[in-house]
C-alpha cells in the first residue's frame, strides 16, 4: 500500500487493517511522521510531535485489538498527557509538565490509540484563529494565507492536513467547530457533561467540552464511544444513556426527521455565499425525506453578548490560579508579592488573554455584578428556554458552522461569526460542523445541533447530511496539492 | 459627666471539619505532615484539575446545624470568593454565599446566672487555605514558603448574630460552641492547633442606643481566654477614644499575643472586592429530606440534655452536672467510670462524681494533665469506687490506693491484693482488735462509760490504727459499743 493510500484512510478502515495484520502499525506511525515532516513547514498544525514516544508504542497484534488500537491521534496541547510539556499555547505555561493524564488520555490509551502529537491553538483557548497562540500561526491547509479557525486551529488543520485521521480538541464557543468548517473536517462538540473535562485547562467551566475531529461522522462516533462515559474526577459529567454512539450511522439518513432551520434574520450578518449554500443544503435535506421546520430563536440575538460575559467571567477565576508562585511562569527581579502576580501575569500573558480577564473581572466586580453577569445568566436561561421549545418543533437544527468564511490572517470575525456553535456551549447541546462543500475554493461548514444528552440524533443527521453532500472526504486540501 | 457604654459583639467561627479527607479532594486533614506531603494536583491547582466534593463534610455541616437549632435549607451550592494570596492555591476559595447550608440556628449561654439565648445568622460550608511560611525556627526568612497542607481542609463558618454584651458572655458563647461540637464530634476544637479560629466584632454605644456603634473585627486569638482578655482589651480602647473625644474607625486589628493589645491591620477603605459568583465546576443539589433524617437520627446527646440527666435521673448536684459535662472527655470519662463500677449507676453516680471532680480532676490540674492523658483509666476509677461502695475496701485505704494507681497506673485489685489492703470485715477478728483496743485505752473506756460517748472516736482510731486501717469502720462502732455496753 502506498503511504498516501494509507494516510487517506479513515480511522475505522485504518484500525481494521491494523487489527487484520494487513498493515503493522509501526508502519501507520513511520507514515504519519514522515507526512508531519512534510507538511508541517507549510501548515504548522503541530506545537510538538511525540516521535520517540510513538516510535516507542508497542505492536498491535490481532489478539487484543480494539477499535482505533494503532491509529494516531493529534491532541490540542491544553490537554494533560503525563510527563508531556502541556503549554496551552501560553507562555506562563511553555516549560510546564503534565503532572496527570486526563482522563480522556487514560481512555484513549487504554483503547491503544497512538498519541502522536500536540497541536496549536489560540492561547488559553481565547481565539478564533490559533493566532493568539503565543508560539505560532498555523496556516489552513486549503489556502496558506487563510486562517484555519481556533481555538483548535491545530487539531483541524492537522486532519485536514492528513496527518491524522483523528484529533482531540475543546469547545467552549465554537473552538472546535469552526475550524472544523474553515478546514474542512467534521468537528464535534458533545454535550456539556458527556466526556469528562479532567485534565483540560480550563476557560469557562460552565462551557468547555472536549470534543473530536476526523474526516468522517463515523470516525467522530467511534472516537466519541471510546471518550465518553461518566467520570468521578469531573462531577459535571454525567452517565451516558446511549451505549454506543457509532451504532445504527451507517442507515442513518432524512426520512421522517423534522429538520429546523432559521427564518431570516437581520442581526445575524450572513455571508451571502453561505447563505446560498445553506438554502440548496435546506433543499437537499427536504429531498432527501426530512420535514423542514422553520424557527425564530429571538434570543440568538444576544448570544455574543451573553457569551463574552460569561466566559470572560468564568475565565477570569479560572486563569487566576497562573500566579507564577507554584508552577509556571515567574517574572524575575520582583521585590514583593504583588510584583510577582503584577509582572508574572503581566509578562506571560498575552494581549488577548488579558483583555478577557479584565472584562471578566469588571462584570463580577460589586458594582457591575447586577447589570453584567447576573442579566447574562438570566438571558442565557432564556434561551435554554427557548431552545426547548424550538426542539419540541424539530428533532435536530440546521444550520450554517459560522456566518462567515475564514479570513486572512491579521483580519477581524464578526462577533457573530460564531452565534449557531456557541448557541450549544450556553444550552449544554450538543452541535456537529460536516463539511457542506468548497465556495472559491475554501471549506463550508454545516451545523446540526440537537437537545442536550440526544447526541445520537445530532450524529445520524451529520451522517445523512455526509451522504448527500457530495463532499470527497478523502480530497486533499489544494494547498497541498 | 461619664457615658456608659454598651458593648456589642459578635463572633465568626471557623471550625476545621473532622473529616480523614479534605472537602474538595482525596488529600489526608492529619496535622503536623511534613510541608506539602498532603497535597494533590487538585488543592495544589494544578491546570485542569476539578474539585470533588466529599459528601461527609456535608454530612458534619448539617449534624452541626441540626444540633444547633437551625434550618437546613434543601439546596447546596458553592460560590467562588476571589482574591490573590498564595494560601489559597487557585487564587479563589469555593465556599457558600447564599444560601448557606444552614440558616438561623441559637445556643443558649449563662450569664449572670440566667440563661440567654444567642442567635446564630448562618452555618456555611468552605475550604481552608494553606500558611505561608516566613520564618524557620528563629530564623526570619528574606522569603517566604508555602505549604498547602491545610488548603482545601473543610471548614465550618459559623456566623453568630451581634448578641453578647460582655467579654465574658463572648467566652461563654465560645465555650459552649466548642462543647458542642465536640460532644457532635465535627470538629476536633484545638485553637492551638488552630482547628478552631475565632474572629470577634466588637462595637460599643452609648446605653440605650438604637444604632450600632463603629464596628472593629478583631483577628487573630488563638485560645479561648485570648478571646475573652482581647476584647475586653478592645473595649477599653474604644471607651478611651470615645470619652476623650475621639472617633472610631472601621477595620481589622490583629490581637497581638505578646504585647496583649490590639493593633491595626487594614482599615474599611482598602476592603476587597471578592467578586464572589456561582461555581461552575459544582452543580447545585438538594439535600433530600430523608439524608437530613438520617442524621437528625444520629445525634448524639448534647452538653445540655446530658446536664439535665445528670441532675435528675442521677440526683447529681447542679454543680457536679456543669462540671462534669463542661467538656466532653470529663462526661466521657465519667460515663466510662460509671459503669466500670459494675453497680446501678443511680446508687454510685455521687461517689464517682465525687471522686472525678474532686480527686481526679485536683490531681491532673496539679499535674497539668487534660483528662485524656490521665494515668488513671476511667474504667479504674469505677472499679475502685465500686470496690469502697461494696465494702471491699474503706474509702480512706481508696485514696491511698488511688495515690498509687496515679502514679503506677496499675488497676486497683492489683494494687490492693499486692499490699493485702483488703478490709476487715470478719466479725470475730474485728471483736479481737476492739477487745486489744479497750485494754490499751482505759482513760478513754471509763469517760464513755461514764456518758461522753464521743470518747469512742479514740478507740475506733486505735481498733483502726491496730487494723492498719484495714477494719470495716462501721462493723467496728457496732462491735465497740456491744462490747462496751
Amino acid at each position: 500500500m502506498k503511504d498516501i493510500d494509507i494516510l487517506k484512510l479513515t480511522a475505522v478502515e485504518l484500525s481494521a487493517k491494523i487489527c487484520s495484520g494487513e498493515i503493522s502499525n509501526d508502519k501507520v506511525t513511520q507514515t504519519c511522521l514522515n507526512h508531519i515532516k512534510e507538511v508541517e513547514p507549510k501548515i504548522k498544525a503541530y506545537q510538538l510531535v511525540l516521535e520517540n514516544g510513538a516510535l516507542a508504542q508497542p505492536k498491535v497484534s490481532g489478539e487484543k485489538c480494539s477499535s482505533l488500537a494503532g491509529v494516531p491521534i493529534a491532541i490540542k496541547d491544553n490537554i494533560m498527557i503525563k510527563n508531556h510539556p502541556v503549554t496551552a499555547c501560553s507562555k506562563m505555561l511553555e516549560n510546564y509538565i503534565a503532572p496527570y493524564n486526563a482522563t480522556v488520555i487514560e481512555k484513549l490509551k487504554n483503547a491503544g490509540t497512538l498519541l502522536i502529537g500536540k497541536t496549536n491553538m489560540d492561547e488559553l483557548a481565547m481565539g478564533s484563529s490559533t493566532e493568539t497562540s503565543a508560539f505560532m500561526r498555523t496556516n489552513n491547509p486549503w489556502d496558506l494565507s487563510l486562517i484555519p479557525g481556533g481555538s483548535s486551529g491545530g487539531s483541524a488543520a492537522a486532519v485536514a492536513a492528513f496527518t491524522v485521521p483523528l484529533a482531540l480538541g475543546t469547545d467552549t464557543g465554537g473552538s472546535i467547530r469552526q475550524p472544523a468548517a474553515f478546514c474542512g473536517v467534521v468537528g464535534f462538540k458533545p454535550s456539556y457533561g458527556l466526556v469528562s473535562r479532567f485534565g483540560a485547562v480550563a476557560l469557562a467551566s460552565s462551557l468547555d467540552q472536549i470534543g473530536t475531529f476526523s474526516r468522517t461522522v463515523k470516525d467522530t462516533a467511534v472516537l466519541f464511544d471510546i471518550i465518553a462515559g461518566a467520570d468521578y474526577k469531573d462531577p459535571m459529567c454525567e452517565p451516558l444513556e446511549n451505549p454506543s454512539f457509532s451504532q445504527g450511522l451507517d442507515e442513518a439518513n432524512f426520512k421522517g426527521l423534522k429538520v429546523g432551520v432559521f427564518k431570516d434574520v437581520d442581526y445575524i450578518k450572513l455571508d451571502p455565499e453561505i447563505k446560498k449554500a445553506y438554502k440548496e443544503n435546506i433543499q437537499k435535506i427536504k429531498d432527501s425525506g426530512a420535514e423542514i421546520v422553520e424557527l425564530e430563536i429571538p434570543s440568538y440575538q444576544y448570544i455574543p453578548a451573553i457569551y463574552k460575559i460569561i466566559m470572560c467571567a468564568e475565565a477570569s477565576a479560572n486563569l487566576a490560579k497562573f500566579d507564577g508562585i507554584r508552577y509556571g511562569y515567574r517574572a524575575k527581579n520582583v521585590r514583593n508579592l504583588t510584583e510577582i502576580f503584577e509582572k508574572s501575569r503581566g509578562e506571560a500573558l498575552g494581549r488577548e488573554v488579558k483583555e478577557r480577564i479584565l472584562f471578566g473581572t469588571f462584570v463580577l466586580s460589586a458594582k457591575n455584578y447586577h447589570n453584567y453577569f447576573d442579566k447574562a445568566q438570566r438571558a442565557r436561561t432564556v434561551l435554554i428556554n427557548e431552545t426547548k421549545e424550538a426542539f419540541k418543533k424539530c428533532n435536530v437544527l440546521f444550520t450554517p458552522t459560522t456566518t462567515q468564511m475564514p479570513t486572512r490572517s491579521g483580519a477581524e470575525l464578526s462577533e457573530y461569526c460564531d452565534v449557531f456553535s456557541t448557541a450549544s456551549n450556553l444550552t449544554g447541546a450538543s452541535g456537529i460542523s460536516v463539511p457542506a462543500g468548497l465556495l472559491g475554493g475554501v471549506p463550508v461548514g454545516m451545523h446540526f445541533s440537537a437537545p442536550r444528552l440526544k447526541d445520537a440524533d445530532a450524529l445520524k443527521a451529520a451522517a445523512a447530511f455526509e451522504k448527500i453532500s457530495g463532499w470527497d472526504s478523502s480530497k486533499l486540501p489544494s494547498a497541498l496539492g | 459627666m461619664t457615658i456608659t457604654y454598651e458593648t456589642v459583639i459578635g463572633l465568626e467561627v471557623h471550625a476545621q471539619i473532622n473529616t480523614k479527607s479534605k472537602v474538595f479532594c482525596e488529600c489526608s486533614t492529619e496535622f503536623g505532615a511534613e510541608p506539602n506531603a498532603n497535597t494533590c494536583h487538585i488543592c495544589t491547582a494544578q491546570p485542569g484539575a476539578l474539585p470533588i466534593l466529599n459528601k461527609a463534610a456535608v454530612e458534619a455541616v448539617v449534624r452541626t446545624g441540626l444540633a444547633l437549632n437551625f434550618t437546613i435549607n434543601s439546596v447546596c451550592m458553592f460560590s467562588r470568593k476571589q482574591y490573590f494570596y498564595p494560601d489559597i492555591s487557585k487564587n479563589y476559595q469555593i465556599t457558600q454565599f447564599e444560601p448557606p447550608l444552614c440558616s438561623k440556628g441559637r445556643l443558649d449561654i449563662i450569664s449572670d446566672g440566667k440563661t440567654k439565648n444567642i442567635n446564630i445568622t448562618r452555618i456555611h460550608l468552605e475550604e481552608d487555605a494553606g500558611k505561608l511560611v516566613h520564618d524557620i525556627g528563629a530564623c526570619k526568612l528574606d522569603y517566604s514558603l508555602v505549604d498547602l497542607n491545610r488548603a482545601g481542609i473543610g471548614l465550618m463558618e459559623i456566623v453568630s448574630e451581634p448578641e453578647m454584651n460582655s467579654p465574658e458572655e463572648a467566652y461563654q458563647y465560645l465555650s459552649e460552641l466548642k462543647n458542642a461540637l465536640e460532644y457532635l464530634g465535627t470538629c476536633e476544637c484545638s485553637m492551638e492547633e488552630g482547628r478552631l479560629r475565632c474572629d470577634a466584632n466588637v462595637s460599643i454605644r452609648p446605653a440605650g442606643q438604637k444604632e450600632f456603634g463603629t464596628r472593629v473585627e478583631i483577628k487573630n486569638m488563638n485560645s479561648l481566654s485570648g478571646v475573652r482578655e482581647a476584647i475586653t482589651y478592645e473595649v477599653e480602647r474604644q471607651k478611651e477614644i470615645l470619652n476623650s473625644g475621639g472617633t472610631l474607625v472601621q477595620e481589622t486589628r490583629l490581637w497581638d499575643t505578646e504585647e496583649r493589645v490590639t493593633k491595626s491591620m487594614r482599615s474599611k477603605e482598602s476592603a476587597a472586592d471578592y467578586r464572589y459568583f456561582p461555581e461552575p465546576d459544582l452543580a447545585p443539589f438538594n439535600l433530600s429530606q430523608n439524608f437530613i433524617d438520617d442524621i437528625a437520627k444520629t445525634l448524639p446527646e448534647l452538653p445540655q440534655a446530658k446536664k439535665l440527666r445528670f441532675i435528675t435521673d442521677l440526683g447529681l448536684s447542679d454543680y457536679d452536672a456543669q462540671v462534669l459535662t463542661a467538656s466532653k472527655p470529663v462526661s466521657d470519662f465519667y460515663e466510662t467510670a460509671l459503669s466500670g463500677t459494675g453497680i446501678q449507676a443511680d446508687k454510685v453516680a455521687k461517689p464517682v462524681a465525687n471522686w472525678v471532680t474532686t480527686e481526679l480532676l485536683g490531681k491532673l490540674n496539679a499535674a497539668g494533665l487534660e483528662i485524656q492523658a490521665s494515668p488513671v483509666a476511667p474504667e479504674n476509677l469505677g472499679k475502685l469506687v465500686g470496690l469502697v461502695v461494696n465494702g471491699t475496701i474503706s474509702g480512706k485505704i481508696a485514696k491511698g490506693v488511688f495515690e498509687e494507681m496515679f502514679t503506677s497506673g496499675k488497676c486497683p485489685e492489683v494494687i490492693i491484693k499486692e499490699k493485702g489492703l483488703v478490709q476487715i470485715s470478719d466479725e470475730g477478728a474485728i471483736a479481737e482488735l476492739c477487745k486489744q483496743a479497750i485494754e490499751s485505752m482505759p482513760k478513754a473506756v471509763e469517760q464513755y462509760k461514764a456518758g461522753k460517748t464521743a470518747a469512742i472516736g479514740a478507740i475506733v482510731g486505735a481498733v483502726m490504727k491496730l487494723s492498719k486501717g484495714q477494719a470495716n469502720p462501721q462493723a467496728v462502732n457496732k462491735i465497740l459499743a456491744d462490747l462496751l455496753k
